[in-house]
């Protein structure tokens, strides 16, 4: 027999081995937060997700850089700005320090066609003069040396104008040629190309961010500071991975603890670890062949709610009686073990309906390992166990308990006053029901929140609430609705319900705009002969305008500027983040920066008489939130009223069912009453937790249901729910302690719920009545 | 100036209103008035609006700041934190020659040089790094400006004075 036992094992052992080889070749882990949020039904939405993760203002970084004198910090915003712009992880960086480098020099001569000067007159001999003379009192001027380098190519400063128009309308202060905060930092702005919410993404843009500074002469003194959607991030993965890590250790060694004391025996702690791992290697490797792709949130959940197989082989190691071999007790327990595992796969069914990616995966990897560990459970476990062992229901701790329990009151009108405390607590609780705001699950500090803040103001960073959408056909179509659009906002600046805004045609003009401004550029004999009359009397050298000359005769004969062409400059990189193509049409997106009044801005926009309009952000992902909810709900009780079919079917009788599902459908409701009750606002994890509170539940009053007549038998029950309980306890009571709102939620909710569940359960059991 | 094929003569007042804030009128060729006060420069001219740009876009009028505020007030300490100072004496007439210490305006300014007898300053030459170079005449010098001027009868006007 025992040659027989190690077989078995070292097989069992084996398959483990294989399937880990199997995960460990195929598994590919992805990171994206937004594969757990909901499908998208709305255009809003669809923009939302899109902005979420890939919107310009989301990809964007702030940096300051303190410690030093100006010049060292601003030597450093330098070299760390031209650092990044060769790094391809970053499409854009700006530190203030403007260059004509922003228009390549062979880009120079649509300087014509960029600036709107020529909507209003021409290079005609006036104009000319006029310009001449002005740049000669510049010569005399304070002005002189900044403009002497300009003055042969462009004596009409259009690189100026263009400088201007494209400088933010609230930018910070310059020291030393680059931006400066009111507290003296350097600061630099720094757009990512990976997506905002994707950890992995940014945690290497920000590591390379890091790495380039420190690379940097000097940087040894100075000390950097991150903001921004992807840095925190960044920050909370991190602090979640952190979180669930010493949580996850202290939790293992309480159940070793645990384990070790109900059985006193090392070898049932190893064996009975088995199931689990199974199941957990099984549900792996479904979700591998099922998808392309498995999350990490999936895998850290997941493992969380596979928690709830551990029972099977509790059950089984308190249900060995005296002398009875571990197969004939699995024997007598799997049919109600079999509507354990057949309801909770169940419950984690309405997942699965929520039509979620992140959600979909995670039913796929627990319906599978639930399964894997039920089964291995009852046709392996028993035959690798040692053949005798220790009978619980001899402790004599447990019958006092067992006849304490038995001891207590249990009204049969108990329901009544626990429905009523509910419905009041429900009717009286303060705050929000539900909550709508998804920023209200990011963990943040205050003080990382108040610098982002202080930050975003001094650098005039976009909104991220905000943005302005526009629509059209084609991209020319989006640039030409944009500059519709200019005039209308640059009126709610200047009525102070905007302090600024970006557009793209700001940056590029429609096609129609530059070809009505190209066709005004004269040739070169007339321009020519206006220039010569023009400088008639003026002490310029005759021959230094021959550059300015060369670029008009450029311009009058360049293809128009795209988008496309626009692209390799740095400008190009701007504009294209404000062009997108999505579904066979463009869309612009503008970012706005401080939005007083949002509803004048829209006014505003919708009055313009172009498709465009002010998106608020937090609205769309509010009504995407309460739209998954109702999904969610939806699939919910769907699964509920499948639960109560099946378990109906299991017991063959509609009142024992009743005594099942009585006691789990209250204390659920008693767990979303109390928390309630505490002016917690319950999020989509509270739904989930709820759910997972309510699989245990069953399992507790299934088993204290079950009628056997035989009072060690009952108290060989109590044994197992009580380490069931007590393990549930520990691992999700320790959850609740932390500080990120997704695990304490988790975490409250189960333990709040495993308490109730536990305590209805054995008060609303209907045979203790009879003993 | 390379710029130019003669020299650009302007005339006017270059007043110190205290503090930091330094006011230039210009009578001659347009009238003209530029004035840096906290930090930023103003120019109005006559039938046009004002225009204006922060005084840290321009570290090179910045240094010229410091320079004039310095040298009208006395202050030998604030003139020595911004250049490397050389007095040259003859007699009764000196030359100070102020070199920027900071490399970047010293990229664009060589030096500056003023010219004085007793208590006066008379001339005031700046150097700058492409070999351009503007000359003020102060006081009774600016009477003697003639009317077709030439960069080399104005240096020796200037350092004429030495």
């Amino acid at each position: 027999m025992r040659g027989r036992r190690l077989g078995i094992l070292i097989g069992w052992l084996v398959a483990l081995a294989l399937l880990g080889a199997v995960v460990a070749t195929h598994l590919k882990v992805g990171t994206d937060l937004r594969s757990f949020m909901p499908a998208p039904t709305t255009p809003d939405q669809k923009l939302l997700m899109d902005q979420v993760g890939e919107g310009p203002g989301s990809r964007l970084l702030l940096v300051a850089i303190d410690g030093g004198d100006d010049a060292t910090k601003a030597a450093l915003s330098r070299g760390l700005a031209s650092a990044l712009r060769k790094d391809d992880g970053f499409t854009q960086v700006v530190n203030g320090d403007f260059d004509l480098g922003m228009l390549d020099s062979s880009l120079l001569p649509y300087r014509f066609l960029l600036s709107p000067t020529l909507d209003h007159g021409a290079l005609d001999e006036t104009y000319l003069a006029d310009e001449l003379q002005q740049r000669l009192d510049d010569l005399g001027s304070p002005a002189a040396t900044l403009l002497k380098g300009l003055l042969p190519r462009d004596p009409t400063l259009e690189t100026l104008k263009l400088a201007e128009r494209w400088t933010p309308a609230r930018s910070p202060e310059v020291r030393e040629g680059v931006w400066f905060s009111s507290k003296g930092e350097a600061l630099l702005l720094a757009q990512t190309r990976g997506a905002g919410f994707d950890p992995g993404a940014q945690e290497a843009a920000i590591g390379r961010l890091r790495a380039a500074f420190a690379a940097l002469p000097g940087s040894g003194g100075s000390h950097l500071t991150i903001s921004g959607p992807g840095y925190f991030t960044v920050l909370v993965n991190a602090q979640t991975r952190d979180q669930a890590d010493w949580i996850g250790r202290i939790s293992t060694i309480g159940f070793i603890v645990l384990m070790l004391v109900a059985y006193r025996s090392i070898g049932a702690l190893l064996l009975g670890a088995l199931p689990v791992a199974t199941g957990a290697l099984v549900g792996i490797v479904a979700l591998t062949l099922s998808f392309p792709e498995v999350h990490g949130i999936t895998l850290a959940f997941g493992f969380t709610l596979l928690g709830v197989a551990q029972e099977y082989p509790i059950r089984l190691l308190s249900h060995r009686r005296a002398g009875e071999s571990a197969v004939a007790a699995v024997r007598g327990l799997w049919p109600l073990l079999l509507t354990a595992i057949a309801s909770a796969c169940i419950a984690y069914l309405a997942f699965y309906a929520s039509g979620v990616g992140g959600l979909k995966q995670l039913a796929v990897f627990t319906i599978a390992g639930l399964l894997a560990a039920g089964f291995s459970t009852r046709y392996m476990l028993p035959y690798v166990l040692p053949e005798h062992a220790r009978d619980v229901s001899g402790m004599p701790w447990l019958a006092s308990f067992r006849d304490w329990l038995d001891a207590l009151p249990r009204p049969r009108w108990l329901p009544l006053p626990i429905v009523a405390a509910v419905l009041a607590m429900l009717f009286f609780a303060p705050g929000p029901f539900w909550q709508n705001d998804l920023s209200a699950l990011t963990p943040l500090p205050r003080d990382l929140l108040m610098r982002d803040a202080q930050l975003r103001g001094e650098l005039g960073a976009p909104d991220v609430r905000y943005l302005l959408v526009v629509q059209a056909p084609d991209a020319d179509g989006v640039l030409r609705a944009s500059a519709a659009l200019e005039p209308r906002l640059r009126e709610q600046v200047a009525a102070k319900h905007l302090d600024g805004f970006e557009l793209a045609s700001i940056y590029l003009p429609d096609l129609a705009t530059q070809r009505a401004r190209q066709a005004k550029l004269p040739d070169r004999a007339t321009l020519d002969a206006s220039l010569g009359a023009a400088l008639d009397g003026m002490p310029f050298r005759k021959d230094l305008f021959a550059p300015f000359e060369d670029d008009v005769e450029t311009a009058r004969h360049a293809a128009l500027l795209t988008p496309a062409m626009f692209a390799r400059s740095p400008l190009g990189q701007r504009i294209a983040s404000m062009l997108a193509h999505r579904d066979g049409h463009w869309v612009g997106l503008s970012t706005l920066s401080g939005v007083h009044d949002a509803s004048a801005v829209a006014a505003a926009v919708a009055s313009a008489g172009v498709d465009a309009r002010l998106l608020d952000l937090k609205d769309a992902s509010e009504s995407l939130v309460a739209a998954y909810r109702t999904r969610i709900l939806h699939a919910v009780l769907a699964a509920t009223a499948l639960l109560f079919l099946t378990i109906t079917l299991a017991l063959r009788s509609v009142r024992r069912a009743w005594h099942v599902l009585a006691p789990m459908t209250l204390a659920t409701f008693l767990v979303l009453a109390v928390e309630r009750m505490l002016g917690i606002p319950i999020s989509l994890f509270h739904l989930v937790a709820l759910i997972l509170a309510a699989g245990l539940g069953l399992h507790y009053a299934l088993f204290f249901e079950r009628d056997t007549g035989d009072p060690a038998e009952q108290r060989r029950t109590l044994h197992a729910t009580v380490v069931c309980v007590i393990a549930a306890l520990l691992v999700f009571g320790m959850l609740a302690w932390s500080s990120i709102p997704v695990l304490r939620a988790i975490g409250l909710t189960v333990a709040l719920g495993v308490g109730f569940h536990f305590c209805l359960s054995i008060l609303m059991a209907p045979h203790a009545r009879k003993d | 100036m390379r710029v130019l094929d003669k020299p650009l003569v302007v005339s006017g007042e270059l007043g110190w209103l205290g503090g930091d804030k330094l006011e230039r009128r210009v009578e001659k060729p347009a009238k003209e008035v530029s004035t840096i006060a906290d930090g930023e420069v103003t120019q109005e001219r006559e039938g046009k609006k004002p225009r204006s740009f922060s005084l840290n876009r321009a570290p090179q009028l910045k240094v010229l700041l410091d320079s004039f505020v310095a040298l009208l007030a006395g202050d030998p300490s604030r003139l020595s934190q911004s250049f490397d100072v050389t007095l040259g004496r003859d007699a009764d007439r000196w030359a100070l020659t102020l070199t920027p210490r900071d490399a970047r305006v010293a990229k664009q300014i060589a030096r500056i040089q003023v010219y004085g007898s007793g208590t006066v300053a008379r001339c005031m030459r700046m150097d700058e790094a492409d070999g351009d170079m503007s000359i003020d005449l102060l006081g009774e010098l600016a009477g003697s400006m003639p009317a077709a001027p030439t960069r080399e009868g104005l240096i020796a006007q200037c350092g004429g004075a030495m």
